[in-house]
């Protein structure tokens, strides 16, 4: 077990973000406030490899059909939980990793500890995790 | 007890959005050759008034009355400003991405290692194209190839231009050739592929005949349009995807008209790129092509050749955007039948949302054919002296 400390809890307020480089790799962490709740990314798109925790967080549009009079009303959803990586746009849940345009590509995630006023990663945790 | 990292770099972002961060890098290339060419590098200026000491002082006053009042189709929906929002450059107001030399050389050139950018303007700018009064268009595309020079071309030996010019009349286009085609920064001549005809159309051969007199390509980027055109003949996609989706149709139909009018037989040395507009469709164009010709070739007896040699050996297309195709082996028999190594040129596009950087935009390649699509396919098409080689491989 072993445990590194990457930020302080005042460091990062509700809906900001923290890069930690170099971290586990040259391109290191992004550690994201989400409403009160801390994750932690890889700062790598799966995807063409971008430097994914420095997109813009923000939600996702929603609709139950296509325009029209009646219906498919152009909703908002999930405003603050979404990152879309700067390079090409594809959007990641920053809780799960889980990439929404693509089922089968998700980022790296690392499980923060909340300690007092410390942020902690258990980096060895994630020596079990494979990587997408 | 944990361990600390405050050794370590750390960089805060806080509201105003994305420091730059490590991106990536690229191995640097051999000191003896050029190793990466890049043909689609936009540059702009940040405010429209940064041309008017370019221009003459009736169109100063046109600037500084009308603004540049450029005809756009309107698609407000490309993200993010249509600019990779993890780099900013610290010498422009927020949300301002008309990047400076200094910062294209910091984020592009060095941080990637291009020997050899080419500018091709910015793409909001293409409405020049399309603007009713052609001597207007005429006068933005000398400002900005003037502000060109003096602000990127002097500056640095990497950077070469493809200066703009604009169709709305073929004269003034030829004159605009000739006044910079003596400068060997000029590696190029850019017209938007949205022209108000056809590039095979007889109007706009002196173009193409000052063009080939000088050995110079036309590298012609998506966009322009003209008033009352629309992207297919049943008008305008009401989304942006759509309209992404009409490129390869344009392409398609300026390369078939350069090939079927006889412009390559008129003109031998003359090459055309056709730029952010994918690239595959010219598979089926070539095939396509050389079918119909063996049947229907009797009503153009002018063209000697297969439809598809002309393509290869005088029409050249970029890499952007790129194909994803759900297995990678699919990628290489694209690159196959497009005839890559002979056609294919390497666009990064940045710095646009969508941009593709040189090392994950394709598949490991054999080594032939990534050095061609990378570097030679380019320097074969573009004109760049030797010295100007021995400038940047120095």
């Amino acid at each position: 077990m072993r445990r590194i400390v990457v930020a302080k809890v005042g460091e990062i307020p509700a809906g900001e973000r923290k890069i930690i480089v170099p971290f586990r790799g040259r391109a290191g962490i992004g550690i994201f406030n989400v409403k009160g709740r801390f994750y932690a990314l890889r700062n790598i798109c799966p995807h063409k490899r971008g430097p994914l925790c420095t997109g813009e967080v923000a939600g996702r549009s929603t609709t139950s059909a296509p325009p029209s009079l009646t219906g498919g009303f152009v909703g908002y959803e999930r405003e603050g939980e979404i990152i879309r990586c700067p390079w090409h746009a594809w959007q990641f849940d920053i809780a799960t990793g889980q990439c929404l345009v693509d089922p089968d590509v998700r980022v790296k995630t690392y499980p923060i500890i909340v300690d007092g006023d410390e942020l902690i990663v258990d980096v060895d945790v994630n020596d079990f995790v494979k990587e997408g | 007890m944990a361990q600390t990292i405050d050794k370590l770099e750390q960089i805060h972002i806080g509201k105003k959005g994305a420091a730059p961060i490590a991106a990536p890098g690229w191995a640097g290339r051999p000191a003896d050759r050029v190793k990466l060419v890049d043909c689609d590098v936009h540059h702009s200026f940040h405010d429209p008034h940064q041309l008017l000491p370019y221009l003459p002082k009736f169109y100063q006053e046109h600037l500084l009355d009308q603004g540049l009042h450029l005809p756009g189709a309107g698609y407000a929906n490309t993200p993010f400003r249509r600019t990779r929002p993890d780099i900013k450059d610290p010498a422009l107001q927020e949300r301002d991405f008309n990047f400076s030399l200094e910062f294209t050389q910091k984020e592009l050139l060095d941080r990637w290692s291009i020997d050899i950018a080419l500018l091709t303007g910015s793409a909001s700018f293409y409405g020049y194209a399309g603007l009713p009064d052609p001597d207007w268009a005429a006068a933005l595309c000398t400002a900005y190839n003037d502000w060109t020079i003096e602000h990127w071309l002097e500056k640095d030996p990497r950077v070469v231009n493809a200066i703009l010019i604009a169709p709305g009349d073929p004269s003034l286009a030829v004159k605009e050739i000739h006044r910079l085609a003596h400068r060997k920064d000029t590696a190029a001549v850019m017209m938007p592929m949205q022209s108000p005809e056809l590039f095979g159309k007889r109007l706009y051969h002196p173009i193409w005949e000052a063009c080939a007199e000088h050995d110079l390509p036309v590298v012609s980027h998506i966009g322009g349009g003209s008033p009352g055109s629309t992207p297919t003949p049943s008008g305008f996609p009401s989304y942006y995807m759509e309209s992404r989706m009409t490129r390869p149709s344009v392409a398609s139909a300026q390369a078939a008209s350069l090939i079927v009018e006889g412009v390559f037989e008129k003109f031998p040395n003359f090459k055309v790129a056709l730029i952010e507009a994918q690239q595959m469709w010219a598979v089926p164009l070539m095939w396509h092509m050389d079918t119909d010709w063996k049947a229907i070739g009797d009503q153009t007896p002018w063209l000697k050749r297969l439809p598809s040699e002309y393509f290869r050996e005088h029409i050249r297309v970029g890499t952007q955007p790129m194909h994803e195709p759900p297995q990678t082996e699919q990628v290489y028999q694209m690159l196959e039948m497009l005839h890559a190594d002979e056609t294919l040129i390497f666009c990064s596009d940045f710095p646009h949302f969508d941009w593709n950087d040189p090392v994950t935009v394709l598949p490991k390649l054999d080594e032939h054919t990534h050095r061609r699509i990378f570097a030679e396919n380019a320097l074969d098409l573009l004109r760049i002296s030797d010295d100007m080689i021995e400038a940047v491989v120095a």
